[in-house]
Formats: C-alpha cells, structure tokens, sequence
C-alpha cells in the first residue's frame, strides 16, 4: 500500500514499506533524463530501478530493495538517490559551461602528443600569407612609432 | 509478473539483449509485446516470488544496457 514517507514531499515521494519499495517523482526541466540515467545506472547494483514516464515533464523512478526494508532505510535510499541525481544534474551542467575550455586543453595535449615538426614539416609549411595589415600600427613598437624625424644634413643621427 | 519499459526511456535492443540473456533460466517464460508507448514483458515462473525476483532482475539489466548505448534507440 502506498503511504508517504516522513520528512519527504507528498506527492514527489511514495513508499509502499510492504513492496520494499518507493517511487520519486522527478521534474525532467530540472533534472535531465542523462542525469537521471547516470543515477539511475549508481543504484543499479544496490537496489532495483524502473524508470517511466509521469505526467507532464516528469519521470517516475521506482526503486526496489532487493531485501526487505523498512520505513527508516527506504527513506534513507530516497536520500541518497536525490544527492546523486542533484550531483549528477550539476555535473552534467559544469560539464555544459566547460566545454569549450575541455576542447581547447585536449586539442593541446593531444598537438603536445604530436611532437615538434620535422624539418619536412617545415619545408613543406607554407609561409606565403599576406602580409599582417596593421592599419592603426598597434604592432608597432614606441620607438618606431614615436622616433623623432631625422634632421635634414646631421650625418651623426641615427 | 508484467514489465512496462517506455519506448522512450528504455531501447528495445537492450530489452532483446537482456531476455536473450535471461532465456536459459529454467522454468521461466518471457512474452514479448509492444504497445504504441512501451515495451512489454511478461514473466511467468514457477512462482510468483521468483516471476518478481527475475522481472526486478531483467528489468535492472535492461536499464544497465540502455545507459551503456546512451539511452533508447534512434
């Protein structure tokens, strides 16, 4: 039969003590199917996971103790597979934003990896770019572009 | 004991590789069907205890599969 747990939300969180089993409730706008996977995939081995679709944008996680279980170790389960889904959730998000810095330092590591270029490497590298259009003269140093005119006649300045 | 995988939470190839897996156990029986929403397995054995315990088993292993392909299939 099934009851809610003490201490967990009515409605995200059902138990049925007597079935070793409760079923969460999950908001898939918050928690992305890929971080339900990955939790799901943790708790595989201590307990049995059926996932479904609920209504709306929600997923049902169903998990099942492969022992009895009562009240007390089906709501400490509940706890943890939350923290795992929140970890899991969280992960997947850093993982989002740090993509192109990931990118950037494998493509190093792996240019690394490479070696230097052999001499037929450089022979065959081609150094025929057009020249570096600098209009403003940003690639210009002080000296070049602040040097005083040379005075007309004096043979001695530089 | 009746198993309802969601076709677009659990690959079917992996609910084949998991019932192929499970096909030697001895008297236990596996039908197979499809709803336009999910894939079906019913689980006959010589009791209802172990119809449970080896749903709960196929069902776990059919999940494990469908994470390992990267999720249902495409």
């Amino acid at each position: 039969m099934s009851e809610s747990l003490l201490g967990m939300p009515p409605g995200r969180v059902d138990a049925d003590v007597g079935d070793a089993s409760v079923t969460l409730t999950v908001d898939a706008t918050v928690y992305p199917l890929p971080a339900v996977y990955a939790a799901a995939y943790c708790f595989i081995a201590r307990c049995y996971v059926l996932l479904d679709r609920g209504d709306g944008d929600t997923l049902r996680v169903v998990l099942t103790g492969k022992q009895p279980m009562d009240a007390a170790a089906l709501r400490a389960l509940v706890g943890e597979f939350g923290n795992e889904l929140l970890a899991s959730a969280w992960r997947r998000e850093i993982t989002r934003q740090n993509r192109g810095l990931i990118e950037s330092v494998t493509m190093q590591a792996f240019g690394g990896a490479m070696g230097p270029p052999s001499l037929d490497d450089l022979e065959a590298f081609d150094f025929t770019d057009e020249p570096f259009d600098d209009p403003l003269g940003i690639a210009q140093s002080w000296e070049e572009k602040y040097r005083k005119p040379k005075p007309a006649g004096d043979p001695e300045a530089p | 004991m009746r198993l309802q995988f969601h076709r677009t939470l659990y690959a079917g190839t992996a609910i084949d590789a998991a019932l192929g897996r499970f096909a030697h156990l001895a008297n236990t029986r596996f039908d197979r069907s499809e709803t336009p929403e999910y894939f079906v397995v019913e689980v006959s054995a010589s009791s209802p205890a172990r119809s449970r315990a080896v749903a709960h088993e196929l069902a776990n292993f059919a999940l494990g599969l469908t994470i390992e392909q990267g999720g249902p299939d495409r």
